[in-house]
């Protein structure tokens, strides 16, 4: 039994070693530089989100919804727990009682599958949930975002609105080039060039970068031509390195403090109860398999919601920013240990 | 015409975004919007002057020109500076395509002929300069009233400077058009002799000038040079050697391994005092004329790395330019450069009749050695920050020089190249 994204028992405790709090070879200021590369690395999470996402048929649409909502009640568990948990433990997030539960709570609905050596007929059906969860996943994590800096609720859903006609119009952009590239050097020019213009316009507006990469995933996913075709085959060589990368990153950032035990506790614990239950919500309406089963599968952490807690760990640079990702890091190994186990044992 | 729409959806999405949303505050988070405007942006209007028959390099600098914070501040000049961080791997890849380029076996018959060409030029450059420098240095507003040794450094100083050539621009030419042939060649070997001559000059200049001014280091003339260019040449080598050997053996993902080859050789030889230029390209040809990968893995490594890098070298060059600076010395800069530009084409003619070089080459190669570029800026901010009293006016004309020269000289380089027929026809062509 392996992983279907590479370990993150192996990266992030690597990337602890590397850290500042290990042989410091990435230094904070050498990190600080890779601060561009992060944003790239999660425009590019968000476009795979958008050229996932496919609606036609009653089917996918029923996949989409039970995927959310299986998203949404891993949120619910998990941000409900902590926030009641904070404030029985009087946790030092009293200021951000609300939003540090339920910023833990998005980053743990993201899921990842497993992949397994032999025939798995329930495997294509529990990667396509897992892919279909990050949507959830990616629009509370711009809302919040958007929360996070503005002062109104309004505030947060206009600024939250603003990012996808700009990611539209970028993408429209590619649209018009990425099939009238002359050779490769300049369809690969073009693809990086508007990868980068979606992950800069996001950073130079604190808007989400996952946000504005689905959004023009799903342009060039909906758009006739062969434009998804080609981003596609351009990310897929980039995705192993910016997987290793952000689980790297995520190593370096974590720190073993009192709250990121605190915090991780309930995250294994509400995790783990969110995904049964949130994959039997998902199973009532997809219908087909066990519920039970369903949940399992999704046990592992997905990327996006490391990438979540990496990209707030940016915006906001504090302890508690830190002690989420530290949380969500090693909430990660602690599920792949645990799916690994549970797949084990059900095989023997 | 998708082009021309897709350039003015960008440049509406940029103006939109600096224009009407409010940006961040931290100057770090704009490098990426600028990053991705200038690939995008940058690419599509070279594309568009090459519709012109002008070169894509010009394009990009125009467009660097026009976006940056000379004109309309699209990219503000904390952006410009910010994309200048990629300069010194650009510049290593440059000189490591170069490198590639030059195969000794194949030049043997021509290289004595071309190291007369360079050698007569550069010195007929170097003498009519400095003589005219020290004889017009009162009426110069640099240093007016220098005498003695010091009027000969600052003298030589200049004539160095404004002898120099640019390799990363004639190279980035040869390479979008995909040139092959004598012109190519001799040009390429010309500015390569005039990259090493910079190198001894600028260090003896400098020598005069610390010695006259009481501020000459304990290291001499003769050891600095020798560790800025046998260094060099030595670090370049052993990292080609290292390339080629990893390009044998493992022989995947060439185009990763290749620009961190470049960061080597652009980082570690600037902290240990080389110069990156001569790094990479003793690089380059340790792995082009010793140790050649088999197949073309390298060559497509090199063409898919290097069209972003010099779209966004060039781009960030043109919103550097700096017009407040031609505006400032506009008649002297004017003057200087028509000097050069005559001194060049009189220093070629000579040195390809006693050469005996002859067409389509031999009158044209005076067109490949007009443009300046970050190399003699480089060297200029140096003069600046050592002796700002003076340096500061130096800079102010050599930017202003540049800032010209690297306008024309592309554009001429690419028209003697149409001329003598080494354009790859087709080389625009989609691949099937």
């Amino acid at each position: 039994v392996r992983a279907a994204v590479a370990p993150a028992i192996v990266y992030v405790p690597l990337g602890y070693l590397l850290g500042p709090h290990g042989f410091t070879l990435l230094s904070s200021s050498a990190l600080r530089h890779l601060d561009l590369v992060v944003w790239l690395a999660l425009t590019v999470l968000g476009v795979f989100a958008g050229l996932g996402l496919r609606v036609r048929g009653p089917q996918e649409r029923a996949m989409l919804l039970g995927a959310s909502v299986e998203a949404l009640v891993t949120i619910a568990a998990v941000a409900g727990a902590v926030a009641w948990l904070a404030g029985q433990w009087s946790l030092p997030v009293a200021n951000s009682v609300t939003s540090v539960p339920l910023l833990v709570g998005v980053c743990a609905a993201a899921s990842a599958v497993v992949i397994t050596g032999g025939a798995d007929p329930l495997r294509a059906r529990a990667a396509r949930i897992a892919d279909l969860d990050d949507v959830a996943v990616v629009l509370v994590g711009a809302w919040m975002l958007s929360w996070h800096q503005g002062v109104t609720l309004l505030d947060a859903a206009l600024a939250a609105v603003v990012v996808v006609p700009l990611g539209a119009v970028i993408a429209a952009a590619g649209l018009l080039l990425f099939e009238q590239a002359r050779n490769d050097a300049e369809r690969g020019t073009f693809v990086l060039g508007v990868l980068v213009l979606l992950a800069g316009t996001a950073a130079y507006l604190s808007l989400s970068p996952l946000l504005i990469g689905m959004t023009a995933g799903v342009l060039w996913r909906w758009a006739p031509g062969r434009a998804d075709a080609i981003i596609r085959a351009d990310l897929e060589k980039l995705h192993q390195p910016l997987v290793v990368l952000l689980l790297v990153l995520a190593g370096t950032t974590v720190e073993l403090t009192a709250l990121t035990l605190w915090l991780l506790a309930p995250f294994l614990v509400f995790r783990l109860t969110g995904k049964i239950a949130g994959g039997w919500a998902g199973w009532r309406i997809i219908g087909g398999t066990t519920a039970g089963e369903l949940g399992v599968r999704l046990l592992p952490c997905g990327l996006v919601g490391l990438a979540l807690a990496l990209h707030f760990n940016q915006m906001m640079d504090g302890p508690i920013a830190a002690a989420v990702v530290s949380a969500v890091a090693l909430g990660a190994i602690g599920f792949e240990i645990l799916t690994v186990g549970a797949l084990a044992g059900s095989e023997a | 015409m998708r082009r021309l729409v897709a350039l003015a959806t960008v440049i509406s999405a940029m103006l939109f975004i600096r224009r009407v949303l409010p940006g961040s505050a931290i100057d770090e988070r704009g490098i990426g919007l600028a990053l991705g405007f200038a690939l995008l942006a940058a690419a599509l209007a070279g594309d568009l002057i090459e519709r012109l028959r002008l070169p894509r390099v010009t394009g990009y600098l125009l467009f660097g020109l026009a976006a940056g914070p000379a004109v309309s501040n699209l990219i503000s000049g904390s952006m410009a500076r910010e994309l200048r961080l990629i300069d010194g791997v650009a510049v290593a890849l440059i000189a490591v395509m170069a490198g590639l380029e030059m195969n000794f076996v194949a030049l043997r018959p021509r290289l004595v002929a071309m190291l007369k060409v360079g050698g007569i030029t550069i010195a007929v450059l170097y003498a009519t300069l400095f003589a005219v420098f020290y004889v017009a240095m009162p009426w110069m507003p640099i240093v007016p009233d220098a005498q003695g040794p010091f009027r000969v450094g600052v003298a030589a100083l200049l004539a160095t400077i404004v002898t120099s050539f640019s390799p990363t621009v004639t190279i980035a030419v040869i390479a979008e058009n995909r040139a092959h042939g004598p012109l190519s060649d001799l040009t390429m070997a010309v500015v390569v002799l005039g990259d090493l001559a910079l190198v001894f000059g600028f260090g003896i200049a400098m020598q005069l000038v610390r010695t006259a001014t009481g501020t000459a280091a304990d290291v001499s003339v003769l050891a600095y040079m020798s560790w800025e260019i046998w260094g060099s040449l030595a670090f370049g080598a052993l990292a080609g050697a290292a390339l080629a050997v990893y390009l044998r053996v493992v022989g995947r993902e060439a185009g990763v391994v290749l620009l961190a080859t470049c960061v080597v050789l652009s980082e570690v030889g600037t902290r240990l005092q080389f110069e990156p230029v001569l790094a990479a390209l003793a690089a380059g040809l340790v792995i082009e004329n010793v140790a050649p990968p088999r197949g073309d893995i390298l060559r497509e490594a090199v063409e898919r790395s290097a069209l972003p890098i010099l779209i966004v070298f060039f781009a960030a060059a043109g919103a550097s330019l700096r017009l407040d600076a031609l505006r400032a010395v506009g008649l002297l800069a004017g003057g200087v450069a028509l000097l050069r530009l005559l001194l060049i084409r009189g220093g070629t003619a000579l040195g390809v009749r006693l050469a005996a070089v002859g067409k389509p080459e031999g009158p044209l190669v005076w067109r490949g050695l007009v443009s300046q570029a970050g190399l003699t800026l480089g060297l200029t901010v140096l003069v600046a920050s050592q002796y700002p009293d003076w340096g500061v006016a130096v800079e102010t004309l050599v930017v202003a020089l540049t800032s010209l020269h690297v306008l024309v000289g592309p554009i001429l380089f690419r028209r003697a190249l149409e001329e003598a027929g080494e354009i790859t026809e087709g080389h625009l062509q989609p691949t099937p």
